[in-house]
């Protein structure tokens, strides 16, 4: 990463740390919104962390942005900060003019909405961050090929729901829906291309959970007494502790191996063959480990971890629901699996060998 | 470590790496089709072929980061990275040189007298030379610091007795680093009064017996020294110093690519055999496979960047062990459901003799080099729990 990405980042985690923390998160979740976190992130222009200077963004590196994702899930943040990050990304991409507001990329990994003679029609199941007042932003297909809409909040039927993790998902139905915007076919940008995307996005994200996680359970077995002494003392618990810190440290090694990967790529949504394996590796890795981990730290935390006050529980239900979006670990690894097989049919690998696919 | 987040900087790789990686693999080819080599499981530690190993040194492939006065060629710890990787995925016989490329001749740098590097490391970097580890013991093994070998001052040097146990390779070893009690053993400083010596195993008083394993191979040992005489410049680094060494040594050992590619030859050919008609579940067991795979190599190459910084990466080194290991032994267990594992024999059958070989090996990966359990010990000290 660059200096100026380093220091954005350092700026995003202050801002991070005075304004959000379990009691924002949990408050959210019951209805109270975090106002003063939502306008300091607006302010320091967050949201458009990926969208260049020209176009009144940021300008900064996909690597910056992959890390502030990681950071801001590691504050397991109440805003849909990510969402709006990808969506404005989306955009700038699409050549589509950026909003200020909140925008959401209405995509689950699924089938595209479709466009016909200008207007769309389909439906989206499961699209994180649709929430009141935010602009909808809609890849969508043209016989094949991507061109991006968008829409207002209020233009669409759309049926609110919750993650596990109490995060706004929506339904949004599509029926020959007129557009506010509508770009022309998007080049190299493909629907594998944003399912690879998103599925790193959440990737990053689960590393930076399991990071936090890392953090709260070892905090807590130096804390917390029995038998007359720290937990972290017993062998039994600090095996488990070492367990989380190894997916951790596993996950964050593949996701960031990905990352670099993408970096160097200057087409960040064609889902080609280079971005393919990385970017699968990372969201199977971290999609399996998040079984591992939370169930280590919740055995760790006792009946605490288990109560909604204290906040281990607001990163194992994210990495839950994460761990399945944009592909789970089973949908990845079967990608993988074949993919890898089908090379080595078509003489696509160095001596017929796996080792060349996997040392790539 | 000072916080808990883990990165892990790029590996720097650049052309004259990649080149150097299509000159091993081709030469491996050329030999494996050859058959100068049986490609086999485990091989840095059940292949033992000194021929092989010198095949290797002529190559220049042996001790490539060591100064050129000595034999080496001043690459990068990328470069031997790419080579050791390479040879391990081939299932090369690479054992008779492994430990003194990997420790012994790093230690010896490190510490040892300016005659020993120039006697022995350019033996060592031509394949002619090979070192044992000579550390655990009858009575001590996961608690080193309690070693019985002892080692007396005598004029001239210093006096050796005492037996070590488990030794790999040594049979074909020219030489052993021995561990032995130097000072007063003082249990509330355990860790001092050792010191590491290069004890040449011809020495008179030296026996050294090879000790069948349950996979069949005879590639450890039980060496007895009895009264074994070295000069004073036998010591490695400073008297008494001996346990730092190791500790450093360790974490070098812990890390590479042999700690998570041991059963790797067996799920290539498996891969292999199974492509024209993967699907469905075989392909998720593949793929969570190779994900898993290839996220510890970029975890090991992180650690080999962390290292080439001069950063002391214990945790980290601990962590590549303790999870690469048991992926080693995942990978078999899991290729069972498609590829079951009964008979010894493989009846030309290439692949049932990976699998079935390393199947009867796995045992060991958890345990050489220090065990996944000392290993979380050091994971949990480095994290402040200890
Ligand atoms: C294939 C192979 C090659 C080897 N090569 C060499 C070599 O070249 N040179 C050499 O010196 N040694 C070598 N070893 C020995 C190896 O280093 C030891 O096996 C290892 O250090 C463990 O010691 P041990 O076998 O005595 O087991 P022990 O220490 O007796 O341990 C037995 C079990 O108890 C557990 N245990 C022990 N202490 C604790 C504790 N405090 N807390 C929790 N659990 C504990 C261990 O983790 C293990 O599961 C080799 C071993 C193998 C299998």
């Amino acid at each position: 990463m660059e200096q100026t990405d380093q220091l954005i980042l350092d700026t995003a985690r202050r801002l991070f740390s005075d304004h959000s923390g379990a009691e924002v998160v949990n408050r959210a979740e019951i209805g109270q919104p975090p106002e003063a976190l939502c306008d300091a992130v607006m302010a320091a222009g967050l949201p458009l962390a990926w969208v260049s200077e020209n176009a009144g963004g940021v300008g900064g590196s996909l690597a910056l942005g992959f890390n502030l994702i990681r950071e801001a899930a590691s504050f397991a943040m109440p805003v849909p900060l990510v969402e709006t990050m990808v969506a404005n990304l989306v955009l700038a991409e699409s050549g589509l003019e950026v909003a200020d507001s909140w925008a959401a990329l209405v995509f689950d990994g699924g089938q595209l909405p479709v466009v016909d003679n200008g207007t769309v029609t389909g439906v989206v199941n499961n699209a994180p961050g649709v929430v009141s007042g935010s602009l909808l932003v809609v890849p969508v297909s043209d016989r094949g090929l991507i061109r991006v809409a968008t829409f207002a909040f209020d233009s669409l039927a759309i049926e609110e729901c919750e993650s596990l993790a109490g995060e706004s998902r929506a339904r949004v139905i599509l029926e020959n829906a007129v557009p506010v915007q509508l770009s022309p076919v998007v080049d190299n940008m493909t629907e594998d291309g944003l399912r690879q995307f998103c599925a790193l996005v959440r990737a990053s994200q689960i590393a930076g959970a399991f990071e936090k996680i890392t953090e709260l359970t070892v905090g807590y077995v130096k804390e917390r007494q029995q038998f007359g002494r720290p937990l972290g003392k017993f062998q039994a618990i600090q095996h488990k502790v070492a367990d989380i810190a190894g997916e951790s440290a596993l996950a964050n090694a593949a996701v960031e191996q990905a990352i670099r990967m993408l970096s160097e790529h200057p087409e960040p949504f064609s889902g080609d063959n280079v971005a393919f394996l990385p970017v699968a590796t990372a969201k199977v890795v971290t999609s399996e480990g998040a079984a591992t981990v939370s169930r280590l730290a919740h055995q760790s935390h006792g009946a605490m971890g288990f109560s909604f006050e204290y906040p281990l529980q607001q990163y194992s239900r994210r990495i839950w629901s994460w761990r399945e979006e944009y592909g789970s670990e089973f949908y990845w690894s079967e990608r993988i699996g074949k993919s890898v097989a089908n090379d080595i049919c078509h003489g696509r690998a160095e001596g017929g060998q796996v080792w060349d696919i996997v040392s790539r | 470590m000072d916080s808990i987040r883990f990165n892990f900087p790029a590996p720097v790789i650049d052309e004259s790496v990649d080149r150097l990686r299509k000159d091993v693999r081709s030469f491996l080819q050329e030999e494996s089709r050859n058959g100068s080599f049986r490609p086999g499981t485990d091989c840095w530690c059940a292949g033992i072929d000194p021929e092989f190993s010198r095949k290797l040194g002529q190559h220049g492939w042996i001790g490539v980061t060591w100064p050129k006065q000595y034999g080496g060629r001043e690459l990068s710890a990328l470069h031997r990275y790419v080579i050791t990787e390479e040879l391990l995925v081939a299932g090369a016989p690479v054992h008779a040189h492994w430990i003194a490329d990997r420790q012994s001749g790093p230690l010896i740098l490190a510490t040892g007298s300016e005659e020993m590097k120039q006697s022995i490391l350019p033996r060592i970097a031509a394949g002619e030379c090979f070192v044992a580890l000579g550390l655990s013991e009858p009575e001590s093994g996961s608690d080193l610091a309690s070693v019985r070998t002892r080692a007396h001052r005598v004029e001239g040097g210093w006096e050796i007795t005492g037996t070590k146990l488990w030794s790999s390779g040594a049979q074909s070893c020219q030489y052993m680093t021995v561990l032995a009690r130097t000072g007063e053993r003082n249990e509330k400083k355990r860790h001092e009064g050792l010191t590491q010596f290069l004890v040449p195993l011809d020495s008179p008083g030296v026996t050294v017996r090879g000790i069948r394993d349950m996979s069949g191979v005879e590639h450890f040992n039980e060496s007895h020294f009895e009264k074994v005489f070295v000069a004073d410049d036998a010591v490695l680094g400073a008297v008494g110093e001996g346990w730092k060494q190791i500790t450093s040594e360790l974490a070098l050992e812990r890390s590479g690519p042999e700690r998570f590619l041991s059963t790797f030859i067996a799920l290539e050919k498996a891969i292999q055999q199974g492509a024209a008609s993967m699907e469905g579940h075989q392909a998720r067991v593949i793929g969570s496979i190779l994900a898993r795979i290839r996220a510890l190599r970029a975890m090991s190459l992180g650690v080999a960047a962390l290292l080439g910084q001069g950063q002391s990466p214990d945790v980290e080194a601990a962590l590549v062990k303790d999870l690469g290991t048991r992926l080693e032994q995942d990978i078999i267990e899991r290729l069972r459901e498609f590829w079951p594992i009964q008979l010894k024999q493989n009846f030309g059958d290439e692949l049932h003799y990976l699998l079935s070989d390393s199947l009867l090996r796995q045992p060991s990966f958890t345990l050489r080099g220090g065990t996944n359990e000392v290993l979380k010990g050091i994971v949990a000290r480095g994290l402040g729990l200890r």
